[in-house]
């Protein structure tokens, strides 16, 4: 099959994916016992305010009616009203977007050259003590959580350096390189022991490989070896890796997010199940699956340009 | 340009741009003075009567003057918008004389938007919290600053119910105009401060108010309310110097700002802390059974675990900050074996219940693990049932429950507010959802909201608490108190008993 209609064919195959999610968010909220109006309104709402105001929502209706017109509205591009914020959930979530998607490259872009500088020092160095320490780090690294690390460099760089800022999310590109670099190597420093882990084994694996040998017996240097052949045909295997590192990017947003206080989705979205805020938590969750799917898609392209070999 | 030299370049230049000195990128690098403050829950709307909420109530009540208003140290309420007020000979009928004032886009304040802002109050179907205005029949312009309001019955408490903070005065023209939604989230103001901007889940920024009606105030350019919901993230932006008050500190960290140089004192609060337990359901449905719970609960104990002693035992459902709490009650001192006694009594030996708390809070967990510790020396097992708050409001107010810590704070000093949410069982929510009533408790309370003598009202409250401790209404375990940092910049800003920066208008930031 052609990559053209590969690219076609895609966007099609995420319609089911995206049904299957909104019916078991849909369910699920359902399912969880508690009023979200009672929550909105405070404690000391009456019962006919409450009942007003759920009616207003169409929470009265039955399920499968609320289904039926959610789908539907969802068709005509309106996710419904969020209850927390009384107003339309696709305002809520653009406001938010920006600092989770800005994070998440950042996230990505540091994890990446982290990942890069440890796996190629190691695996250059294999055997010695750079090598173990590299290894130590990483195998240290997978265990700690994200809330952990990110406490640790707050109180590193914001309260004793103070070089960085505890939170937020800045008005400019320059701003926020600034405000999300610690969240961002927050998450880098989640995902890079997995990554530099995979990435140092392939890298040893191919510099054990017949050509690699052969070339060295031709008397070609190693450093030509490994950045002209080795490193090429290493990254594939940490390119498919990365797909699945995405979506477990995502994920971690979210506590990060909270420990570094950004206004963004992963707040949005435990703000939303505590509260039951249904319409919200519905979209988030379909834009994350949408995110996840688009970021497989983009290592499916990926992995095709690094080998041509490889059909789509 | 050598490929090393601009690496080395390109290296240094990004650097320089993380490590900018933190002072050069701050709200305040421009000399005004705004005042950064954090709190743990966020601000969703800016209509005054459609939450119960407190950040909103804590951001509205800056933004839309009432009335009339507590003096800063909340002893009586004063002069707002109303310069004056008359009562009639019978009681039940309040005439407020309305000074000059404007709205923040320069409009007049006239009585129609009173009768407006208060109609709306009162009798519109989604206004969160009428219910302590059910007396209060007819609200009518008589001209252009005269409103009258009529009151079925003689009801002393009126006066204070209009400092309120969803009785802030909102402009007719304009919320006819946007609509409520709209209003809500972009909002022409009447307080000290006017709306600038809203980011969901993250600030909401206020400018000055020119047209504020008090001259000289507010002192400060503005107020930045941030939405911080990590307790130890809000700590550190104080410290870092990214806030300017941080609300809500948890206790344990009290003393560490207050030997860094911050502000941190214990501010008096008008809340409780207790168990509602479930009257109309097994096993709180008996009196000795209820007794044998109080008597075996260690109110001292679970005050000093919970706010290291930053609050105090409570002796009666009342807070000590409310007017007429009656000092004499003491806290119940534990008795286990009256507990076991009285266990005995009520047959129930060998009962257990399940208690109910809040998944997200720490403070309550301790509580409940207390409590569990105490009970069962008594011989009462207490299953501890953690579950999210939109659930556990529902199950309260639903009546599926046996016990739930929770905690409620009154708005007023006035105790009849407080006294009609947790003990009036003639009320909308059934004694705070716990099915208490006692017909003497119901009548003394309208009693004593007809009284007028200080005195005699007096005697009526504590004759109320008396009872409602005795048949444990419900367990009140202690009154704790705001626990605010405040930066040493920050100068004549205090937090009300009832969650108002009443003196935000004269506070300043150096």
């Amino acid at each position: 099959m052609n990559r053209f209609s590969f690219v076609l064919r895609r966007p099609i195959q995420l319609i089911p994916v995206l049904l299957g999610i909104s019916v078991i968010t849909f369910l699920l909220l359902q399912m969880t016992p508690g009023d979200p109006v009672r929550l909105m309104l405070g404690p000391k709402a009456s019962q006919e305010t409450i009942e007003f105001v759920r009616a207003r929502y169409g929470l009265d209706q039955p399920v499968p009616v609320q289904y039926f017109y959610y789908v539907l509205n969802c068709l005509r591009g309106d996710f419904g009203q969020s209850i927390a914020f009384r107003g339309p959930v696709s305002g809520v979530i653009v406001a938010r977007i920006a600092p989770t998607v800005f994070l998440i490259l950042y996230g990505l872009v540091i994890s990446l050259l982290l990942t890069f500088a440890l796996a190629v020092t190691a695996a250059r160095q294999r055997g010695r003590w750079i090598d173990h320490l590299i290894r130590l780090v990483c195998v240290a690294g997978v265990g700690v959580p994200s809330y952990f690390v990110g406490l640790l460099l707050i109180m590193g760089f914001c309260l004793r350096l103070k070089i960085f800022p505890v939170s937020g999310y800045g008005p400019t590109f320059i701003n926020n390189l600034w405000h999300l670099f610690l969240p961002a190597l927050t998450i880098g420093i989640g995902v890079t022991p997995i990554l530099a882990r995979n990435l140092r084994a392939t890298f040893i694996q191919q510099l054990d490989k017949d050509y690699a040998i052969a070339c060295r017996s031709r008397g070609l240097p190693e450093s030509y070896i490994f950045s002209r052949h080795v490193f090429w045909n290493s990254l594939l295997p940490t390119v498919n890796l990365l797909g699945v590192v995405v979506a477990f990017l995502i994920g971690g947003t979210v506590v990060v997010e909270n420990v570094f206080n950004i206004p963004g989705l992963g707040n949005l979205l435990i703000r939303g199940v505590l509260t039951h805020d249904q319409f919200v938590v519905q979209a988030v969750a379909l834009l994350l699956a949408v995110g996840v799917v688009i970021s497989n898609f983009a290592v499916d392209i990926l992995t095709a340009i690094l080998d041509p070999r490889v059909e789509l | 340009m050598d490929r090393r030299v601009f690496l080395k370049s390109a290296a240094f230049a990004g650097f320089s741009i993380a490590t900018l000195p933190a002072t050069l990128l701050r709200a305040n690098a421009d000399g005004s003075k705004i005042l950064r403050m954090g709190y743990g829950s966020e601000v969703l709307t800016l209509d005054p009567i459609k939450t119960t909420y407190g950040a909103d109530i804590l951001i509205q009540g800056m933004m839309y003057a009432r009335l009339l208003h507590a003096n800063p140290d909340r002893t009586e309420v004063g002069p707002g918008l109303a310069e004056s007020w008359d009562i009639a000979d019978d009681g039940k009928t309040y005439t407020f004389h309305l000074r000059e004032a404007k709205f923040s886009d320069g409009s007049p304040i006239t009585a129609e938007d009173v009768a407006f802002s208060w109609n709306r109050m009162r009798f519109q179907k989604d206004s969160a919290y009428a219910a302590p205005f059910q007396p209060l029949t007819r609200i009518e312009a008589k001209d252009a600053k005269t409103v009258v309001m009529t009151l079925d019955r003689k009801f002393t408490p009126f006066l204070t119910l209009t400092e309120i903070w969803n009785t802030g005065i909102v402009p007719k023209a304009a919320v006819e105009k946007m609509g409520d939604d709209a209003f809500a989230k972009a909002p022409v103001t009447s307080g000290p401060f006017k709306f600038v901007e809203l980011k969901p889940g993250d600030r909401v920024v206020l400018g000055r108010n020119e047209h504020y009606y008090r001259e000289g105030e507010p002192k400060i350019d503005g107020v930045e309310f941030r939405y911080v919901p990590d307790d130890n993230t809000r700590v550190s932006m104080l410290q870092a110097g990214e806030l300017d008050v941080c609300l809500g500190v948890p206790a344990p960290r009290m003393a560490e700002l207050k030997a860094a140089g911050f502000r941190a004192d214990p501010e008096p609060s008008s809340t409780t802390y207790d168990m509602l337990i479930n009257h109309s359901a097994e096993p709180f449905n008996d009196l000795k059974f209820c007794q044998a719970v109080s008597y075996g609960i260690d109110r001292t104990a679970i005050n000093a675990a919970v706010t290291l002693g930053l609050g105090t035992p409570a002796s009666s459902v009342m807070s000590p900050t409310l007017d007429y709490f009656d000092k004499s009650l003491p806290v119940i001192a534990r008795d286990v074996e009256k507990a076991k006694a009285l266990l005995a009594e009520s047959g129930k030996t060998g009962a257990s219940f399940e208690l109910i708390q809040n998944a997200g809070s720490a403070d309550e967990e301790k509580a409940a693990v207390l409590i569990q510790a105490q009970l069962a020396e008594v011989g009462i097992t207490v299953n501890i049932a953690k579950i999210d708050s939109t659930q556990a409001w529902t199950r309260l107010a639903d009546g599926e429950y046996q016990a739930e810590m929770n905690w409620w704070y009154n708005e007023t000093r006035d105790p009849d507010n407080a006294l009609r949410w947790c003990v009036w069982g003639a009320g909308d929510n059934k004694s705070y959802y716990t099915r208490y009533n006692n017909e003497t408790v119901n009548k003394l309370i309208d009693e004593a909201s007809g009284e007028a003598d200080n005195a005699k009202r007096a005697k009526l409250y504590a004759q109320i608490q008396k009872i409602v401790v005795d048949e444990v209404a419900q367990v009140a375990l202690y009154h704790p108190t705001w626990l605010n940092a405040y930066a040493p910049s920050v100068k004549g800003l205090v937090l009300n008993v009832g969650l108002q920066f009443s003196s935000i208008g004269g506070a300043s930031l150096d």
